[in-house]
């Protein structure tokens, strides 16, 4: 169980990340802070990151793990580490009833824009779809999806690890 | 105990290179692993062109004698050079005529750490470098490793997924980071396709090889079907897509 998850976790992540990075750097209106955001978020604490595209660039500092937040009304959230790329810290949180998934929040990611943005409803049946497709699809690893995107998935994975879900 | 059940199977994610890298192994690889990460935070501090006292920068100055740097980086440049010659200069560790291997870095690295756990008897593995990936073995007995595409255009979809053993897939364009890869000749951006993605047997050339294709324009097509072992898959900014004649057979059922 906790391999399915953690499985479907990272293929999920790139999935969804991929979605949330390009539906909300479109969309202005889907910026919103959500219950999980408000209380663990602390940009300041991020490192500065490295400019720059190349693959040799300097590593992302170490994340230092930040506490779960408290319960939104979805069920149990859960922080992951602030994870720095080339292109600036990304962090999500993710809400789970039970082992599952039932939200990503996006809490700083590395496009320009706000530094708080959650995926919105209209995304999230897409995430559940492509949720099910991926598992259906029994996908090991996504090639293409990579830089920004990795941050998200680590930071998910964290979170993931944290949640011991 | 069979060795590939999904209870003795290890999943860790390293940040190192600006990146992530994420490996898929047998559980028993876990004490061999911390070698192999301290191996790629050790050649990213060797290769950084971000580090003045790294040896890329200290070689690229002009400062340091090939023979005095780490032996890894007269590999790397045998790798670039030979790279370079195969894809017409399109893929080139002297960008702008000064030194950067980091186009090769990557993908030899994921290659490497891959080797380095298989080369100790543990497989299957699957070491996926900032979605670069090298597959050894099969993930499951008589299943091979099933690679999702990226799709270019619908970000969260995929394109396609490829499927093979002992493989490599590696992918370059415009999803993520914008158009970002310059045509050396011309010294401005690459424009033509919107992904490309390399499949054969390693990943430090089906990750240059795609770096070189992406840069190319409209000669790319009679170049990646010349490549030998290699086959590719592109999707144009539009949606078309063509692939080399070779391509179907990663095609997964």
């Amino acid at each position: 169980m906790r391999r399915a998850v953690l499985a479907l976790g990272s293929t999920v992540a790139g999935l969804i990340l991929l979605l949330s990075f390009r539906s909300h750097t479109g969309s202005a209106a889907s910026a919103g802070v959500s219950a999980a955001g408000t209380g663990s978020q602390s940009p300041s604490a991020a490192p500065s990151a490295s400019a720059g595209g190349s693959a040799g660039g300097s590593m992302g500092g170490a994340a230092s793990p930040t506490p779960a937040a408290g319960g939104g009304a979805g069920g149990r959230v859960v922080t992951g580490d602030v994870i720095n790329g080339p292109y600036g810290p990304s962090q999500v949180a993710v809400t789970l009833s039970g082992s599952k998934i039932t939200k990503v929040t996006v809490l700083q990611h590395t496009d320009d824009g706000s530094n708080s943005q959650q995926i919105d409803g209209n995304a999230l049946p897409k995430l559940t779809s492509e949720t099910l497709a991926a598992q259906s699809a029994k996908i090991d690893a996504v090639s293409g999806a990579s830089y920004t995107s990795a941050g998200y998935i680590k930071s998910l994975q964290s979170a993931l690890d944290k949640a011991q879900a | 105990m069979p060795a590939d059940s999904a209870a003795s199977r290890l999943r860790h994610a390293e940040p190192v290179m600006g990146t992530v890298f994420s490996f898929d192994l047998p559980a028993a690889a876990g004490p061999v692993l911390p070698a192999v990460l301290r191996w790629l935070h050790w050649v990213d501090a060797t290769f950084s062109t971000y580090r003045a006292d790294s040896d890329v920068s200290r070689f690229g100055r002009g400062e340091t004698e090939l023979a005095d740097c780490a032996p890894e980086l007269a590999e790397v440049i045998g790798q670039c050079r030979r790279l370079s010659e195969q894809s017409g200069g399109y893929f080139t560790a002297w960008p702008g005529g000064r030194f950067d291997p980091s186009g090769l870095v990557k993908g030899w690295s994921i290659e490497h750490a891959a080797t380095m756990l298989t080369a100790v008897g543990h497989t299957p593995v699957s070491v996926n470098g900032a979605g670069d990936v090298q597959c050894a073995g099969e993930p499951e007995p008589g299943r091979p490793w099933r690679i999702g595409i990226a799709d270019p255009l619908r970000p969260g979809a995929l394109a396609a997924v490829v499927a093979g053993r002992d493989f490599a897939v590696a992918t370059s364009g415009t999803a993520e980071r914008g158009p970002h890869i310059i045509n050396p000749h011309t010294g401005l951006p690459a424009t033509e396709l919107a992904s490309v993605t390399v499949v054969g047997p390693r990943v430090t050339s089906a990750d240059a090889y795609a770096t070189a294709a992406f840069a190319m324009g409209p000669a790319v097509r009679d170049w990646v079907e010349s490549l030998d072992g290699y086959e590719a898959l592109a999707i144009t900014p539009d949606g078309d897509r063509w692939h080399t004649t070779g391509f179907p057979a990663y095609a997964a059922s």
